[in-house]
């Protein structure tokens, strides 16, 4: 799944979700300087991480409650640079989520393509 | 930055106030609409900027011509090089 146009490949893992929501945002902040610096660049989502794509759910939480950006501020940020966000079914039904009911653009995947793609980047960090 | 052994500065970018990542990320679409071999001067109060730009023109191949401090504000030159 990774391009291999970039130079460097760079995988995020979020496992925090919409109850937490002071770590919902700097996957996307790291994902996006990652992105600027001409690395390819996904970030996975799961236990409750895919809590953080509900469309209903990025503009009614941020890393600062009422002060400061809505999380779709942070999430935009990081896909605009092409930052590509993935989930895996199970994680989706552990947080009786569908991925309709996701923002556009969130990728399905499994654990074998997430092992894959963990083994063939130059970082996975995780959250 | 009136040394004058510095490059002529063909675009300004003022991100004083903003913080991180988008003194980066505005350098990175900045220098990508710029001709090689032109400079960028970049604006950031950000107190990271300098190991940020560091790490960013190391691996995107772009050169980091220097960085000053005037109080609260960085100016940073980079030439695109690729």
């Amino acid at each position: 799944m990774w391009s291999d146009d970039a130079e460097s490949k760079v995988l995020y893992v979020q496992t925090h979700g919409v109850n937490d929501p002071g770590r919902c945002a700097t996957p996307f902040f790291l994902a996006a300087s990652a992105a600027a610096m001409e690395c390819e660049v996904m970030i996975y989502f799961t236990m409750y991480g895919p809590t953080l794509l509900g469309k209903d759910v990025i503009d009614t939480i941020g890393p600062k409650g009422e002060q400061g950006q809505p999380l779709r501020y942070f999430i935009e940020q990081a896909t605009g640079l092409g930052v590509r966000l993935l989930v895996c079914q199970p994680s989706l039904d552990l947080n009786d989520l569908t991925i309709d009911e996701l923002i556009d653009g969130v990728q399905m995947i499994g654990g074998a393509a997430f092992n894959d793609l963990a083994i063939s980047a130059d970082a996975v960090i995780s959250f | 930055m009136a040394d004058s052994s510095l490059p002529a500065v063909d675009q300004v970018l003022d991100c004083s106030g903003m913080s991180c990542p988008l003194p980066v990320v505005k350098t990175s679409q900045a220098i990508k609409k710029m001709e090689v071999g032109q400079v960028l001067e970049l604006l950031a109060t950000d107190p990271g900027v300098e190991p940020d730009m560091k790490a960013w023109s190391g691996r995107t191949g772009n050169e980091l011509l220097g960085i000053s401090r005037d109080g609260d504000v960085f100016h940073v030159l980079i030439r695109r090089l690729r």
